[in-house]
Parts: C-alpha cells; sequence; structure tokens
C-alpha cells in the first residue's frame, strides 16, 4: 500500500489535470485514473516537467525504437527490482 | 513487443549478463590461468569470432579452468546475445543498460563497445543510457512510496504455446445460472 494518499486527478489543478490528458495520450489508453507515477510527478510541477520532458524525450523514436525503449525501461525496472 | 517470446528472450539475457558480470566484476584473478587447455582454447576461439576481437572477455577467461563449464557458459551466452526474435544489436542495448544499472565496470564498458562495433552511433548510446537514467529514477520514486502496479492492463495476455508445445485450454467459463 502507498505511503501515501494518492490524490484523485481531480484534486490537482486545471492545468496540471492536462497534463494527465497529455499522459493519457501518451500511453494510448483510456486510465481511470492517470497513473499513480503521473500523480506523483505533478505533486511538484517544476521538478515534474522537467523530468517528464527529459523521459519522453529519452523514450523518442531515434536509433532505438520506442517499442525498443520500452524494453530497456522494463529490464532497468527489473533489475531494480521495482514491481511498480 | 506484444509477444511474450520478446520478454522471455529479453529475460535469459539479462540473468546471462549478469552472469557474466558477476564473474568479471569480483576480485578473481588468480582463477585465469595462465596456459589455458587446448578444450578451451577452441571455447576462446569461437568467443573471439563471435564478438570479431583479439581478446577473449574476462568473464570467460576466469572460468577456463573447467572446459567443460566454459563451453556450456559460453554456449548459453552464445544463444542469449545471438540474433534471434532481439536482433544482436538491441541485446547490447538491453546488456548495456543492465550493467549500468547495476554499475559492473566490465559489463558497461563491454556492452558499449559492442553496441558501437554493431553500428550504434553515440545518439543511440545517450538514447540508451537517458532511459537508463529515467527508469532508475522511477523506480526509486516508485519503491519509497511503494506505489502498486497500475498499469498492467496495458497489454494484452499472450496466449501462444511455448515453443514445440500445444496451445493452452480454452478459458472456461462459469456455469450460467438457470
Amino acid at each position: 500500500m502507498p505511503t501515501v494518499r494518492l490524490r484523485d486527478a481531480s484534486e490537482y489543478p486545471a492545468p496540471i489535470r492536462k497534463l494527465f490528458e497529455v499522459a493519457k495520450a501518451w500511453f494510448n489508453y483510456d486510465f481511470p485514473q492517470p497513473p499513480a507515477m503521473s500523480r506523483v510527478m505533478a505533486w511538484d510541477p517544476e521538478l515534474g516537467a522537467f523530468h517528464g520532458r527529459a523521459m519522453k524525450r529519452a523514450m523518442a523514436p531515434g536509433e532505438f525504437t520506442r517499442a525498443e525503449k520500452e524494453m530497456v525501461a522494463a529490464v532497468v525496472s527489473g533489475v531494480n527490482a521495482c514491481a511498480y | 513487443m506484444a509477444d511474450d517470446a520478446l520478454w522471455y528472450e529479453a529475460a535469459l539475457l539479462v540473468g546471462i549478463t549478469n552472469a557474466l558480470n558477476v564473474v568479471a566484476d569480483s576480485p578473481l584473478d588468480s582463477l585465469e590461468p595462465a596456459s589455458p587447455s587446448a578444450e578451451a582454447q577452441a571455447v576462446f576461439g569461437e568467443i573471439r569470432a563471435f564478438y570479431d576481437r583479439a581478446d577473449v572477455p574476462l568473464a570467460f577467461r576466469r572460468v577456463a579452468a573447467d572446459p567443460g563449464y566454459l563451453a556450456d557458459l559460453w554456449g548459453a551466452a552464445r544463444r542469449g546475445f545471438a540474433d534471434n526474435r532481439l536482433t544482436r544489436r538491441h541485446k547490447e542495448a538491453l546488456a548495456f543498460a543492465v550493467s549500468v544499472t547495476t554499475c559492473s565496470a566490465f559489463g558497461t564498458a563491454f556492452h558499449l563497445a559492442e553496441m558501437r562495433r554493431l553500428g550504434v552511433g553515440e545518439r543511440g548510446v545517450m538514447e540508451v543510457l537517458g532511459v537508463t537514467q529515467m527508469f532508475s529514477s522511477y523506480t526509486k520514486i516508485a519503491d519509497t512510496l511503494q506505489l502498486e502496479p497500475d498499469m498492467d492492463g496495458l497489454a494484452a495476455v499472450d496466449r501462444s504455446p511455448a515453443p514445440g508445445g500445444a496451445a493452452p485450454p480454452a478459458p472456461t467459463r462459469p456455469p450460467e445460472a438457470p
């Protein structure tokens, strides 16, 4: 169980809720609530915005496809023993 | 990346990568035979050919005192890193990410060199490093807050059988009420 109460999207200010819609498009999936990580990163938009842009830049197709990069992300998460 | 086969292949690669790294990164210099046997030399020849290099990577040299073990380890490593459903280039990127994440000096240098040898440019290296760094951040944030998985519905379940095996039984429906 998370050590913090994850706020519903409705508890965030309007500009952040717009960012949640962008995240939904990124994943191409209709989440009932934005992913927990999106809501955590939105807690501090000044950090989250930079972090999110860096992530999207890293994940964008380049020499490797986005799918190949998703697998890189998955193995890094696995090696870090992160269930999330 | 929807097929489980790709993920089985990736997971086996992660295991082999770590197996090589732990031996190469440990203080095991004394185990490397000064004069490897003819049997070990034959395996070394295959390794040199696979990697197109004159030297044999440390992880293999350190287990060469047991040529049978070396041959089996090499067989697994070769299978793990060869082109299959995943390309060798992509596998080297995965191995590089694993090695950076586990702070393996051997693995990081070795797989970086292999990525470059297989045609990955500086931009590609930065892409893999960026993904590795970003997800080393996300994973620790998630663990600190003990977040529970909430994105497992993104991918469909692959119901194909094991290689060479039979299809799984069709999911059964619960009996309908009369």
